[in-house]
């Protein structure tokens, strides 16, 4: 890998981020398991590995934006998890922000 | 399955191990499910090539464990701007208080060669035990700030400020004149701590100034006089002070423009261990090894040597005298300027 193309690795993930924490509170107004939000992101384009979605949603249970429960579904123990009021307040507020950031970006393009 | 439950039980084993069995029961589910699905795509079950393939895929064990725990710095970057000021301070006062007890130590004892060599290698052991120290203090905050934020607020907080303590803008170099670069910078302290070395190596060693010159003047009947002993050690001082200056200009990022009455207090030193001679009882800066001997033969070389050497040394300190009365002036002058110039506006 070039400088070049390690550094847009480095700034693409840096960008990447933030949308998803944005993607995963989105997709979270409907309740999911670990897999099938994974693979319901991937269907809606966004695609994230495992081993970044299930830390990223423990960390977001943690930061109380994010309810869990272990439920027994197709004879398997699974843990679904769903936007809690704080976490849809701060979904509010963190999509208000990226549509603002997205029409400044347009603007300057 | 087999390579399934070895793969979650190595990722068991770098987890915390109070959530340990919950996340792998999570994990399993989620990666099982994710087998079924892939197998229900194939029609069959994966071969044990491509599990290992899939599993390569999702991470190594411990790199897929290490992402369930928070970030954890031993110094975060809240602390570290402060963290990294304090240990550049630590750096030069540490360097300038270990020169001055060195040099208080080699006038207190015999001097030798090997002591300041010692000395002298001790210099990485001594910054890395400060280093630690500093690292130590600033990790102990970083725990406070980061497990009791309520506790420790005002250490984590940065102490107000206002524009208008900025320092004043600083002085831009004449126009021609380039500013001095950060490498002359250095090279100037390292220079000052060779250079000191050297210096406080000579009484033990004087063929590190005089060369083969000291054959000679151990057969001479001329040996230095006693006030060079105290001109060598305020060489010695004047040099410790320098070479402290220009650690603190380096690390406080001043080394472009050293301010201008630090640079005046240099010059004005610099003119002590000369007067120290010039103040020698009855100008004698050398004298016969055995008077009673050879006061009749060389006494009037004797005489010649002093008188000459003294004017010598008058000349230089009247010299260094009038160059530091007319910086003073022209420093005098521009800070009229400057007031006339604002008086003016």
């Amino acid at each position: 890998m070039t400088l070049a193309e390690n550094l847009f690795e480095n700034l693409r993930l840096e960008l990447r981020r933030g949308c998803l924490t944005l993607a995963v509170l989105a997709q979270l107004r409907q309740e999911h398991y670990g897999y099938t939000l994974r693979t319901a992101l991937a269907e809606r384009g966004m695609v994230i590995e495992e081993s970044t979605l299930y830390p990223l949603l423990r960390r977001l249970e943690t930061q109380g934006l994010l309810l869990s429960e272990w439920r027994e579904e197709g004879k398997r123990n699974k843990r679904f998890y769903r936007l809690s009021s704080d976490g849809e307040q701060v979904f509010r507020h963190l999509l208000e922000e990226w549509q603002a950031i997205n029409t400044s970006i347009h603007n300057i393009l | 399955m087999d390579l399934l439950d070895r793969y979650l039980q190595a990722v068991k084993k770098h987890l915390p191990w109070q959530r340990q069995d919950d996340i792998v029961a999570e994990l399993r589910a989620n990666l099982e499910s994710q087998l079924e699905d892939k197998e229900a795509a194939l029609g069959r079950p994966l071969t044990t090539a491509e599990v290992e393939a899939w599993l390569k895929e999702i991470g190594p064990p411990m790199q897929v464990a290490a992402r369930y725990q928070p970030q954890q710095y031993l110094i975060g970057p809240a602390v570290f701007p402060t963290y990294w000021y304090v240990m550049r301070l630590a750096f030069t006062w540490c360097l300038i208080i270990y020169s001055i007890v060195t040099v208080v130590q080699v006038f207190a004892g015999p001097l030798s060669g090997t002591a300041l060599l010692e000395a002298f290698l001790r210099v990485p052991a001594v910054l890395m035990t400060t280093a630690a120290w500093v690292t130590l203090v600033f990790a102990v905050i970083e725990f406070g700030t980061t497990h009791y934020p309520g506790k420790c607020q005002l250490i984590a907080k940065y102490p107000e400020w206002s524009p208008a303590t900025l320092p004043p803008l600083e002085k831009r170099p004449a126009p021609g004149k380039r500013p001095r670069t950060y490498a002359h910078a250095v090279g100037e302290v390292v220079f000052g701590f060779l250079f000191l070395f050297w210096l406080l190596l000579i009484p033990e060693h004087p063929f590190l100034l005089l060369g083969p010159v000291v054959v000679y003047l151990r057969a001479s009947p001329f040996q230095l006089a006693p006030v060079w002993t105290p001109f060598f050690w305020c060489l010695v001082a004047v040099s410790v002070v320098q070479l402290g200056w220009r650690c603190e200009n380096l690390l406080r990022a001043r080394w472009q423009q050293p301010p201008a009455l630090q640079q005046l207090m240099v010059s004005a030193l610099g003119l002590i261990p000369p007067l120290v001679l010039l103040n020698a009882p009855d100008h004698v800066l050398f004298t016969l090894k055995r008077p009673a001997l050879d006061l009749a033969r060389y006494g009037a070389t004797l005489y010649s040597m002093n008188k000459l050497t003294w004017l010598g040394l008058l000349a230089v300190c009247a010299i260094g005298a009038v160059n530091l009365t007319w910086r003073i002036g022209r420093i005098g002058l521009d800070a009229y300027r400057r007031r006339a110039a604002g008086v003016a506006k």
